[in-house]
């Protein structure tokens, strides 16, 4: 059993077996074959052949130049022969790369040696090649021989099923799985005495050619050696004499792909999977079988949720005046409860390995953690979310029936982000104005586009100064600049025009300066000016997806700082300066949200625009 | 002068199959609620579900009893159903009963939950030519070949009459962005007996009597229609006499329906 899965709390997830078929939602651990795995230099069930292996474990495998390109490739097996490159010319020379397993090997860089000469050999090659400009192109991952006729194993085409070639010298093999820009374990079998060349990619074996060139027993190697354009990235070679048996063969197939492909994230059937290994995970077939997105699993059932919190520190000025100081660029955090109610045990047994094995995605990059889960939001909410899972809540009121919420959090959205942060400027449901518009409907959204940014920003259509009607208006003609968003006679608004709920209350405490005198009565003074200053919590409960999408677009665009202008209900009937930090929305039902949103009334000049945006000017 | 649909040529199927229907009845109902602003407007009514139906339908049981209004087994599939011409496609079976009274024939009566959009506007009464191949049934269920097994009801000997019902809860759940639900689920499924008889054997203790029987249905020849199993707590008992009456005993036995999981 692998770490992964015994790391899972599901008991019951195996590792895939081209053997078995599947159904929709099972769950699988790929490690290209099932069984152990074999280091190469591994000895202990009796000798091997080995007589080559290049790897970059180390940098002291490698003869660089003064520019770190590489002149040598050190063979680790002992007395054999390496791979070197003496052509002054630098650019013939491959680089090493310090930070990665690989060497790269582009255009017409190469390395070549001799003493690799063998009638029958199996070799093992994890390569990962670049792209290639036109499918007629070929690229070259090794070749045997120095004189006219060399021994060949080429890719060539489109990167897709049917198209994507792999030749042995001028046999054209269809590949299994994607050959340019992904990582690709590449298996040739030599042998002379039944005069076959196998060819295995990714475990499979994809062609068999009797009438291989009689290179193939050539002592020379060489890898690159390419078009201008090409690149190719060797991360291990492994060539041992004879034929390996099949049963040897997979295990170090194993130990390349536990090695470089490092893949610990489960896969899921997305429709019952048919035996046999065209339809492993990571062939083109299997692609249509086999998914790591969440989307192609599980759809979000309505209850979700997102709640909005800006780190803020207020710094207070006395009186009543303060300011508000944002701790980084980014203040507002942003937390998702994404509800999967009604699932089957079998669904829930997938999202929940789903969930405990979202820590195994790879790493955003050297210097980062793990990514996050791609997953499209609920309405409002961007489709192409990162959220990180953090909390599962698993409940079963009956056999069979499982209701399942999610706590994730989204950690790299951005309120600098002209078109928004979680409520984006998606040209369908928010667009940027021009005249004419087909059709205006109440709470239709709208991004301004100008220089100035007083002017620039979002705007709401409520039909006042026009229509004065909440129904859908269509509107084939231009709109007059007085009747634009910045018009002075505007059917747009930039203010907080929603109402609340029918149902609300209201506390207000005075701030008071308290003198507590031992042993006497305390006394209250008021705490200079401005010693009234509410906050509150507003609710909108019901509201229509429009209104919805407007309250949590106003709420997105303010960041969770920015102040705004807010009339209280009666008796108060008084507009007031605030801002709101917090906020939480419950998608209950079709056409029907609930929000509360806290509000904090702030003493502050309200012409001051907070405008600072990703949106970026030129002018020749 | 409004034109009325007459049940007579009316024709009730589920699943392709006719039934020969005493009575139907079909509803829908939503449930909006007022959305009230804080400056005393209504601002609309917002939808607080999914438009739920009811169909409930009595008829007589000429044959088997259909396998996809089975409200104690594990299928949760929906059954179509055409009323008057007009098509029903998420029909959910939730609960059903009959009674067995003696030589009285047996009504089946089952109640559905529906969802989607019915096209009530479109009830139309059968072609002339409908009626004429309208065939009436030679047989159904009816009490006095029917029976309930007594060998393992604790002493109840001679049933006099017995209602028979079986329900479930359809919970239905609903994908964001949707207004027909993706699964209709079954919840709490269990059955009930309630039995009249001339003695009810002991007394019943704190857990109930456990008590199982086998209902069967026949026809007026004596031909099974089908069977009911019922494996529970006898849990109440009553005995009423009035004047120049016998004794008349009644029992009620319930069973809750439990389906060991399989390992996943």
């Amino acid at each position: 059993m692998s770490a992964v899965i015994s790391g899972l709390n599901i008991k019951n997830i195996f590792e895939y077996n081209s053997g078995l078929s599947y159904s929709k939602y099972d769950v699988i651990d790929f490690q290209l074959h099932t069984g152990y795995s074999l280091y190469p230099n591994y000895t202990g069930f009796g000798q091997t052949g080995l007589t080559t292996w290049f790897n970059n474990d180390s940098l002291e495998y490698f003869q660089t130049d003064g520019g770190f390109n590489v002149t040598g490739w050190t063979n680790l097996v002992t007395d054999s022969g390496k791979l070197i490159q003496t052509n002054d010319n630098v650019n013939l020379r491959p680089f090493v790369n310090f930070n990665e397993y690989y060497v790269d090997i582009n255009g017409p860089e190469s390395i070549s040696g001799t003493g690799f000469a063998s009638n029958s050999r199996t070799i093992f090659v994890i390569v990962e090649a670049g792209g290639i400009t036109y499918p007629q192109q070929t690229q070259k991952l090794l070749k045997f021989g120095t004189s006219n006729t060399y021994g060949f194993i080429k890719l060539s085409g489109s990167n897709t099923l049917d198209n994507a070639k792999v030749f042995i010298d001028d046999q054209s093999n269809n590949a299994i799985s994607s050959i340019y820009n992904s990582k690709n374990i590449f298996t040739i079998i030599q042998n002379n005495a039944d005069s076959s060349l196998k060819l295995r990619q990714n475990g499979i074996q994809i062609g068999n050619y009797a009438s291989y060139n009689s290179a193939w027993s050539n002592s020379t190697l060489t890898l690159g050696d390419n078009n201008d354009n090409e690149s190719l990235k060797y991360y291990e070679l492994i060539h041992f004499s004879g034929v390996l048996p099949e049963t040897d063969i997979v295990k170090y197939e194993k130990y390349l792909y536990e090695k470089y492909f490092n893949n610990k994230r489960l896969y899921f059937a997305k429709s019952d999977v048919p035996t046999g290994y065209q339809y492993s995970p990571i062939t083109f077939t299997g692609a249509n079988y086999w998914t790591q997105d969440i989307d192609d699993l599980f759809k979000m059932t309505y209850g979700s949720t997102a709640s909005f919190t800006a780190a803020l520190s207020n710094l207070d000025m006395g009186d009543g005046y303060q300011t508000n100081v944002a701790k980084n660029l980014n203040t507002l955090n942003s937390n998702f409860t994404i509800a999967y109610n009604g699932l089957t045990d079998i669904q829930a047994k997938a999202l929940i390995a789903f969930f405990e094995n979202t820590p195994e995605a790879p790493k955003r990059s050297v210097y980062e953690g793990f990514k996050g889960v791609n997953i499209n939001l609920f309405t409002p909410y961007k489709k192409n979310a990162e959220l990180y899972f953090k909390d599962i809540n698993h409940n079963s009121p009956y056999n069979n029936i499982n209701n399942i919420q999610i706590s994730a959090e989204s950690l790299y959205d951005s309120s600098i982000n002209y078109k928004g942060m979680l409520v984006e400027l998606d040209e369908i449901k928010i667009r940027t104005y021009s005249s004419p518009i087909d059709q205006l409907a109440y709470n239709d959204i709208f991004y301004y586009n100008s220089v100035s940014y007083g002017d620039r920003g979002y705007y709401f259509y409520t039909g006042e100064n026009y229509a004065n009607t909440e129904d859908t208006i269509f509107f084939p003609t231009a709109i007059a600049p007085e009747n634009s968003p910045t018009g002075n006679n505007s059917w747009f608004t930039k203010d907080f025009y929603f109402k609340g709920d029918i149902d609300f209350g209201i506390d207000s405490k005075i701030r008071l300066k308290v003198n507590d005198a031992k042993n006497s009565t305390i006394e209250y003074d008021k705490d200079g000016i401005n010693y009234n200053l509410l906050e509150i919590n507003v609710s909108f409960n019901n509201r229509s997806n429009s209104e919805a999408r407007a309250i949590l677009k106003f709420l997105d665009d303010k960041a969770g700082f920015k102040t705004f202008k807010y009339t209280l209900p009666q008796p108060y009937n008084k507009q007031i300066i605030v801002y709101c930090p917090e906020w939480n929305h419950t998608y209950k039902f079709y056409d029907n949200n609930d929000i509360v949103i806290k509000l904090k009334e702030i003493k502050a000049p309200f012409d001051i625009q907070t405008a600072f945006d990703t949106r970026l000017y030129f002018s020749i | 002068m409004a034109k009325f649909i007459n049940y007579r040529n009316l024709t009730f199927s589920l699943n392709g199959e006719k039934y020969y229907a005493s009575k139907v009845s079909l509803s829908a109902k939503s449930s909006p609620t007022p959305v009230l602003l804080n400056d005393g407007s209504l601002l609309d009514y917002a939808p607080e579900n999914a438009v739920l139906g009811n169909l409930s339908v009595d008829f007589y049981l000429t044959g088997s009893f259909p396998s996809y209004i089975n409200i104690t087994g594990l299928n949760e599939s929906a059954v179509s159903g055409v009323f008057a011409g007009v098509s029903i496609t998420g029909l959910y079976p939730k609960d059903i009963s009959f009674s067995v009274e003696p030589f009285q024939p047996i009504v089946i009566s089952a109640n559905f939950d529906w969802y989607g959009n019915v096209n009530v506007q479109s009830f139309v009464e059968n072609t002339q030519s409908d009626i004429n191949n309208f065939q009436t049934p030679n047989y159904v269920a009816n009490a006095y070949r029917s029976f309930m097994n007594t060998n393992n009801l604790d002493g109840i000997n001679n049933i006099i009459s017995f209602d028979y019902s079986a329900s479930c809860e359809r919970p239905s759940f609903f994908y964001v962005d949707e207004k027909l639900p993706f699964r209709v689920a079954k919840l709490n499924r269990r059955c009930n007996v309630s039995l009249k008889s001339n003695a009810l054997g002991d007394l019943i203790d704190i857990d109930g009597k456990s008590v199982n029987s086998v209902i069967t249905l026949r026809d007026t020849y004596g031909d099974i229609l089908d069977t009911f199993a019922i494996s529970g707590v006898l849990i109440d008992q009553s005995y009423d006499v009035t004047n120049g009456q016998y004794m008349i005993a009644s029992a009620n036995i319930s069973q809750t329906i439990a389906d060991k999981k399989t390992l996943i």
